[in-house]
């Protein structure tokens, strides 16, 4: 009986997760050309030229085993962690060549183990 | 010395395989003094693993840097207690403590679990050196602490936000929870192996398991806090692979703690908690693996080896091993006795499994998606925090009415007319919060009503069994209403911690909702002279001041803080730039409010040369319940673990041998 | 230094292993050598007596304190009783030396 009921749960989630459109598509840069316009996360390594004004923030990303590169144009809270090199993730959409970043969704992955170091998220 | 750590960590293996292998041969061909000899290879295992573990110490303390783990986690100026954490700080070292938590919890374990019984500690003992064994062969053979090189002049340092007292006490904590939940785990397959259906083992293993499952919901506790003032992004928990890792077993072990009490009274769902510890231990493991591999994206950057495929191969043998013990001991595990009424305790403690087990599964589903949809679709899909908050919502509203329905309704049946009468007071109290709060403002989020006055409900029912059952006490013939209080306590230490447990999660949930549906948030830039407000604050920023401490340079911004006119003083806000490891770190200013535990969080996300600072201030009410709630349930758990002295008289005079009955 | 580690990390392998040869360096040849059977059947009533009057206790003490009402009660506490008793009698025909057992069964049948 307990079998039964948590196998019915699951299938909700299932279900639930399959029809919610199911998360949101992790890419490499090299891989965005089918995702016009569409919200993804994007992931890949830092390259430069960083230009920064006001609270906006452009700059590379390459594949971070690869050489293609988009440039990101990014508005929001950006962790004193980000450098070029450092690798980094971040939701928005390619629009018109460039890849446009959500506000405050960019996270910078700490160069050691253990470490967090997020701009947003959570509770 | 690395060569006695190195050797140490030989003999360490050497002494689980043999407490596995000769364990295993004792227990099968029911040999006694081969079964004493395997339990003392475990203890043996512990004190060698310990020798390793202080000469790693004492490399640490000398910052001896031709230890490559030595060079690559500290740095010379680093302070002492910094440079002893820095043990658990790398994947060599945070395998080896997992070696000898397991070795020393295992060989207490066994030594102080008598009362399973010597057929079930025989079987029990060549498991735990199995596991010992994995983790023995992955310090020895693969990722090794003492690998040497020629010391070079300086070493990598310590990432300054691990420089953190919340650091020295967190990751010690979650060890022992996540490798303590290999005890119950290991007497339960002890138990099956032996061919046993009865709950000694489970009575042998309970403080153990209430040990790990407090442990590492400390851990998370402190984990949460450290994010909250070290990280400082304003939160405490962001749904992240590795704090789910975490949470996902303890939502086990909390399911397994309530089920077994069901066993131990009725008698029923045996095959369900033998999958709920292997579960707990599972994921434990899978915790342990997710930390460490590169597989999920997450905000850690993981180091990609090669043990990721051994953990996954480990947590396989481990699942598939429990799953063919329970197929073949089935039908000695079928219950006697069946559900009598589902308005009943034991259906109240159901209802408490499968939710919290669905929860467990969902956040499970969320962190493994990416992995599934990259086999599956190719492409790789995460899930954000929106899914988890979701099923937050769904499993948890329903789990804290459980919580206050629970221990309101009897074992066995309860008729619902004296259930009425029994919730009136409970009830009132909720309604009551209910307008009272809807007074205050709080229908702004009707969903943080709703959770406030489910906790209102809670409360009331837990105050309403205190109350009864020192009535009762006193009845039965206490001597003051103190007296009756302690004696209900005494009596039934289990049954009120839990309900001390409760409370906390209570204070918990008020202090989350608090500080995310109530919350406010406000960005601005500010030049030194200008104001900004947040909720009731008023914040003016003053001036930057830059200064040079230890091992940084300090940069803060000056705010003074007032409230409906009333000055509330200064607060700094502000980055430390570290130049050894070259990295900066975020310095939060948190005032809290000693009143109403409300918080002002201020960051200055970006300084710019000119002085402007932008500013990112958040007004959490209630925040610091969720760490009241910590203190709280500590206290609950203590009171649940301590030692009864009438239980403990009880149990030994069963174990003692009937007087012989000598007659011609 | 590296010599003194050897010496070091020998000496642990010895006493390591003189710790697991223990038992049997103690008793060279033991008479019984078996792994200790716990006396199961009594064992198993022992802890069926004591979990049924664990049960009645908590009735008893949910019945004071109004978790269980009256006809709940009454009519859960005659089985508990019954099965208490017979948990008891089970036990003490157990402890009874068979020769005991014998005459009052001699006595039954007469």
């Amino acid at each position: 009986m307990i079998a039964l009921s948590v196998a019915a749960l699951l299938a909700v989630f299932l279900l639930y997760t399959s029809i919610a459109g199911g998360g949101t598509a992790s890419l490499q840069p090299s891989q965005l050309g089918g995702h016009f316009g569409n919200q993804v996360q994007l992931a890949g390594r830092v390259v430069g030229p960083v230009q920064r004004e006001a609270r906006t923030l452009r700059f590379g990303l390459r594949d971070v085993k690869g050489t293609a590169i988009v440039r990101v144009t990014y508005t929001g809270s950006v962790s004193d962690q980000f450098r070029p090199g450092r690798d980094v993730y971040l939701r928005g959409r390619l629009m018109h060549g460039v890849f446009v970043g959500e506000k405050d969704s960019l996270v910078t992955k700490c160069p050691s183990k253990y470490v967090a170091k997020p701009s947003s998220g959570g509770a | 010395m690395p060569e006695l750590g190195r050797s140490a960590l030989v003999v360490a293996l050497g002494l689980a395989v043999y407490a596995t292998f000769a364990g295993a041969l004792a227990a099968r061909r029911r040999k006694r003094r081969l079964a004493v000899s395997a339990q003392n290879a475990l203890l043996a295992a512990f004190a060698a693993t310990a020798v390793a573990a202080a000469v790693l110490v004492a490399a640490l303390v000398r910052r001896d840097l031709s230890f490559v783990y030595v060079a690559q986690h500290i740095s010379r100026e680093l302070p002492l207690r910094y440079a002893i954490t820095a043990f658990w700080g790398g994947q060599e070292g945070s395998l080896l403590l997992w070696l000898l938590v397991l070795t020393g919890l295992g060989a207490a374990a066994v030594a102080f679990g008598r009362r399973a019984g010597p057929d079930v500690i025989a079987w029990t003992v060549p498991v735990l050196g199995g596991v010992a064994t994995f983790f023995a062969l992955l310090v020895v053979a693969i990722e090794s602490p003492f690998a040497t090189q020629a010391a070079p002049p300086e070493g990598a340092g310590m990432t300054p936000s691990l420089q953190n007292p919340y650091m020295i006490a967190h990751p010690p904590m979650l060890y022992l929870g996540y490798v303590g939940l290999a005890i119950p785990w290991a007497f339960a397959m002890g138990a099956l192996l032996a061919r046993r259906a009865d709950e000694r083992w489970i009575v042998a293993t309970r403080r153990w398991t209430l040990l790990a499952w407090a442990f590492l919901g400390v851990g998370q506790l402190l984990g949460a806090k450290w994010a909250y003032e070290e990280v400082g992004w304003g939160g405490y928990y962001a749904w992240d692979p590795v704090e789910n890792a975490a949470l996902m077993p303890w939502l086990a072990a909390t399911a397994y703690l309530h089920s077994v009490m069901i066993q131990e009274k009725r008698g029923m769902l045996r095959v369900w908690n033998v999958v709920l510890v292997t579960l707990a231990f599972g994921l434990s493991l899978f915790g342990t693996f997710l930390t460490r591999s590169g597989v999920v994206n997450s905000i850690h950057a993981f180091a990609q080896g090669p043990i990721g495929v051994w953990f996954v191969g480990f947590i396989a043998l481990v699942v598939a091993f429990s799953l063919y013990l329970l197929f073949t001991r089935l039908p000695l595990l079928r219950s006697r006795t069946r559900l009598e009424s589902l308005v009943s305790r034991e259906a109240t403690f159901l209802y408490n499994n499968l939710l919290l087990v669905a929860f467990c599964l969902t956040i499970l589903w969320g962190v493994l998606f990416p992995i599934l949809s990259e086999a599956v679709r190719g492409e790789t899909r995460t899930i954000g925090p929106g899914y988890y908050s979701f099923f937050l919502k769904s499993f948890g509203l329903p789990l804290l009415l459980l919580m206050g329905i629970g221990p309101l309704i009897a074992w066995r049946r309860a008729s619902v007319k004296a259930l009425g009468r029994t919730f009136l007071w409970p009830l009132a109290a909720a309604v009551a919060a209910g307008v009272v709060l809807l007074a205050l403002g709080a229908g702004s989020s009707p969903l943080g009503l709703s959770a406030y006055t489910f906790c209102a409900f809670v409360l009331g029912s837990i105050a309403l069994e205190f109350a009864r059952g020192t009535r009762a006490r006193r009845a039965l013939g206490a001597s003051s209403w103190r007296g009756a209080f302690a004696q209900l306590v005494a009596h039934n230490r289990r049954r009120y911690g839990g309900y001390v447990v409760h409370a906390a999660v209570v204070l918990l949930v008020i202090g989350v909702v608090g500080s995310s549906l109530f919350q406010t948030v406000r960005e601005q830039s500010l030049r030194p002279g200008e104001t900004m407000t947040a909720g009731d604050y008023t914040l003016v920023y003053r001036k930057l001041e830059r200064r040079q401490a230890a091992n940084a340079e300090q940069e803060r911004a000056v705010l003074g803080v007032s409230r409906g006119g009333r000055d509330l003083g200064t607060i700094r806000s502000g980055k430390n730039l570290y130049p050894v490891e070259q990295q900066a770190s975020n310095e939060v200013a948190i005032r809290s409010d000693p009143l109403t535990g409300e918080d002002l969080f201020v960051i200055a996300d970006q300084i710019d040369t000119d002085g402007t600072v932008y500013f990112k201030v958040f007004v959490k009410p209630l925040v610091n319940l969720v760490w009241v709630a910590g203190l709280v349930f500590v206290l609950g758990a203590l009171v649940a673990m301590w030692p009864d002295p009438r239980e403990a008289r009880r149990l030994a005079t069963r174990a003692a041998r009937p007087p012989a009955h000598a007659r011609a | 230094m590296s010599t003194l580690a050897l010496l070091l990390g020998a000496g642990l392998a010895v006493l390591c292993v003189l710790w697991v040869a223990s038992p049997f360096v103690r008793e060279p040849d033991a008479a019984d050598d078996t792994l200790a059977a716990p006396e199961e059947r009594r064992l198993a009533l022992l802890e069926e007596r004591d979990r049924v009057l664990a049960a009645l206790k908590q009735l008893e003490f949910d019945h004071r304190t109004g978790t269980v009402s009256d006809d709940d009660y009454r009519a859960t506490v005659g089985a508990l009783r019954r099965q208490a008793a017979d948990a008891i009698r089970a036990l003490d025909a157990l402890d009874a030396p068979p020769a005991e057992t014998r005459r009052q069964e001699a006595v039954n049948v007469r």
